[in-house]
């Protein structure tokens, strides 16, 4: 069981050293390698394929060939306006000259940590020239270009790359989301008055038009109406004229007759003269 | 594969094929060539693991020593095999997707609905007009160029997912809310999509951006009760103009009906007015057709019917005329009643 085990190691390692002891090496299409012997730079290898080196003496270091990813963890920074914006964002970078790389930053754990000091000062010096809102509205792009130009000017010197600066997201800390909820809510409030007060000025407007309506259409009614009326009695009138014409006089006679009856009752006192036409007789008589 | 054969073969014959005989005899010879035909055994089965299969919804991007020599078909294919070729096999016809704003934690299945956790740090963003608002988003992709999305960008679903929330915020970020949360919707998403697609361009990541749906847009939880308040709003408003237009419709059919009973009773009144004056006059020619033909007599008669009649109840005084001055003032005094003289 245990001389198992030795014979299993032994054979690892006679495996490694085998491996190491190879002449050759791959580098697949998504890698690229730098060849160093004993720390020193000799080659790069930027093609994929099957490569040849010196066994033992010659180390080869195999770095990515594709774009990577930097995404930083979330920053306040403070923008012109003095407002304190929380700003995540990622950067797409590439290792373009290996040899750099590997002098200067030697892996991608020693890029990341460059990249990080360079994007986020090029980002807050960017950022601090701009206002809120242009950095949420109208300038994202232009910014997020001019930081990636600017980082990789600067990531050149470590065989980087920088392709593009993206911010992912650019919101307010906590407490200000809190002061912008109030003044939405607020504005949301003037916004519902405002609808039910002009529903009540439009409902107010057509119940007075509708008043209105009905005292237009009762006085022009109440005109014809009149008018209507008004032809009665002259019709009654011309009637009247036209009968009592035939002999005005007994018109005369006959309707006084028939106002007295009318007019005078039992509660009348009367005070006659013998003389008056119905007396006449009782004088004589006398 | 045929050259491992002949690396096998002149070995095989060099030990010289033995004459026909019974099988009893052929067992020893075969014993020496051994170790060679386990060679050869393992060497076959070492080729055969070259042997692929891509499917139906794959590419098969083949490798020699690292570099890409073929793309294949799906069908089933042979490699050299293992440390010479190798073989990814992207499924490129897969539609893949990214949420953003919640995460779907259990997927519906027959009579289950789906479970959805909700992300505020990607959802919440800020608009235009420096609100807040909440948006889930999903976005559908796929590989077009598998070459590129193996070789040229190292995790590129990630790389999907962070290039769709920034564009998302880029896009948000130059409309008011009023716009996202209403009409503005379809604009919104073909410009996400025009922009994501643009900037995995510049990735080189391989991929085509399919559709992008904005899944549920709203005000944050701290102020949807005022945006609903305003909606509500509206709602009254419209209530209130209803209302009085009803108002309106009640009264003015009320006014119109009261309008024509006003005309009829009018011409109520002018047949009225003319029949009954037509009436008297009738009455009036009836009674002078029959005076005319005896004047003075019926003349007469009438009066002093009327007399009979309006003297009757009545009190009455007789003086001389001179002597009716004097009394006249102080009758008043005594009666209450009406005052009538007749001369």
């Amino acid at each position: 069981m245990k001389k198992g085990m030795i014979w299993l190691i032994a054979a690892v390692a006679l495996l490694l050293i085998l491996v190491r002891s190879l002449p050759f090496f791959v580098i697949t299409e998504y890698q690229q390698a730098v060849i160093t012997q004993f720390g020193r730079f000799i080659r790069a290898v930027k093609e994929p394929g099957l490569h040849f080196k010196t066994p033992f003496l010659q180390q080869v270091s195999i770095f990515e060939d594709r774009l990577l990813e930097y995404d930083a963890e979330p920053k306040e920074i403070i923008t012109k306006d003095k407002k304190t914006l929380l700003v995540d964002n990622y950067s797409k970078w590439k290792i373009i000259d290996p040899k750099r790389f590997y002098e200067t930053v030697r892996n991608e754990a020693g890029a990341l940590a460059r990249l990080d000091d360079i994007v986020y000062s090029e980002l807050r010096i960017e950022l601090g020239r701009h206002t809120l809102s242009d950095i949420v509205a109208s300038q994202r792009g232009e910014i997020m270009e001019k930081v990636t130009q600017k980082s990789n000017q600067k990531a050149v010197e470590y065989g980087i790359e920088v392709r593009d600066v993206r911010i992912k997201r650019a919101d307010l800390p906590a407490e200000n989301a809190k002061a912008i909820f109030g003044r939405m809510k607020t504005e949301r409030e003037r916004e519902a008055k405002k609808y039910r007060s002009e529903g009540e000025e439009e409902a107010a407007k057509i119940r007075a038009e509708a008043d209105k309506q009905k005292t237009i259409l009762l006085a022009d009614a109440y005109n014809e109406a009149q008018k209507v009326r008004g032809e009665g009695d002259a019709l009654a009138i011309k009637i009247f004229a036209q009968a009592l014409e035939q002999d005005p006089d007994f018109y005369a006679f006959y309707r006084t007759l028939e106002a007295y009856r009318k007019s005078l009752n039992d509660k009348t006192t009367l005070i006659l003269s013998p003389n008056s036409e119905f007396l006449k007789y009782l004088q004589e008589v006398k | 594969m045929v050259r491992g054969w002949d690396d096998l073969r002149p070995k095989k014959d060099s030990q010289g094929e033995p004459p026909f005989q019974l099988p009893e005899i052929k067992w020893p010879d075969l014993k020496l060539p051994g170790p060679l035909i386990l060679l050869a055994i393992a060497i076959l089965l070492w080729l055969a693991t070259g042997i692929y299969k891509v499917g139906l919804e794959e590419r098969g991007v083949v490798l020699r020593f690292g570099r890409h020599i073929a793309t294949t078909d799906p069908g089933l294919h042979w490699h050299l095999p293992f440390p010479i070729e190798q073989v990814f096999k992207p499924k490129v016809t897969e539609i893949k997707r990214v949420e953003i704003g919640f995460r779907t934690v259990e997927s519906g299945g027959f009579g289950q609905a789906a479970q959805y956790g909700d992300v505020p740090e990607e959802s919440l963003m800020l608009t235009g007009d420096e609100n807040i608002i909440d948006i889930d988003m999903i976005i559908q992709y796929w590989i077009v160029d598998p070459v590129k999305y193996l070789f040229y960008v190292r995790g590129v679903d990630k790389t999907v997912q962070n290039a769709a929330e920034a564009a998302l915020r880029e896009i948000i970020g130059s409309r008011g809310i009023d716009e996202a949360l209403t009409e503005g919707k379809v604009e919104i998403e073909g410009n996400i999509k025009g922009l994501l697609q643009k900037v995995l361009n510049i990735y080189d990541a391989g991929v085509q951006v399919g559709e992008v749906k904005l899944q549920d847009v709203h005000p944050p939880e701290e102020v949807r009760a005022s945006f609903r308040d305003v909606a509500s709003a509206r709602e009254d408003k419209n209530r209130l103009i209803n209302e009085s237009q009803g108002y309106s419709n009640a009264i003015l059919p009320e006014a119109r009906g009261e309008s024509a009973k006003l005309l009829k009773g009018a011409e109520a009144y002018r047949e009225e007015k003319r029949r009954r004056a037509e009436g008297d006059a009738g009455r009036f020619t009836r009674i002078l057709t029959e005076y005319n033909k005896a004047k003075a007599v019926t003349k007469k008669r009438l009066y002093l019917e009327t007399m009979e009649q309006i003297l009757g109840g009545m009190e009455k005084y007789i003086y001389e005329d001179k002597a009716a001055t004097g009394i006249l003032p102080i009758l008043p005094l005594t009666r209450e009643k009406g005052k009538e003289t007749t001369p």
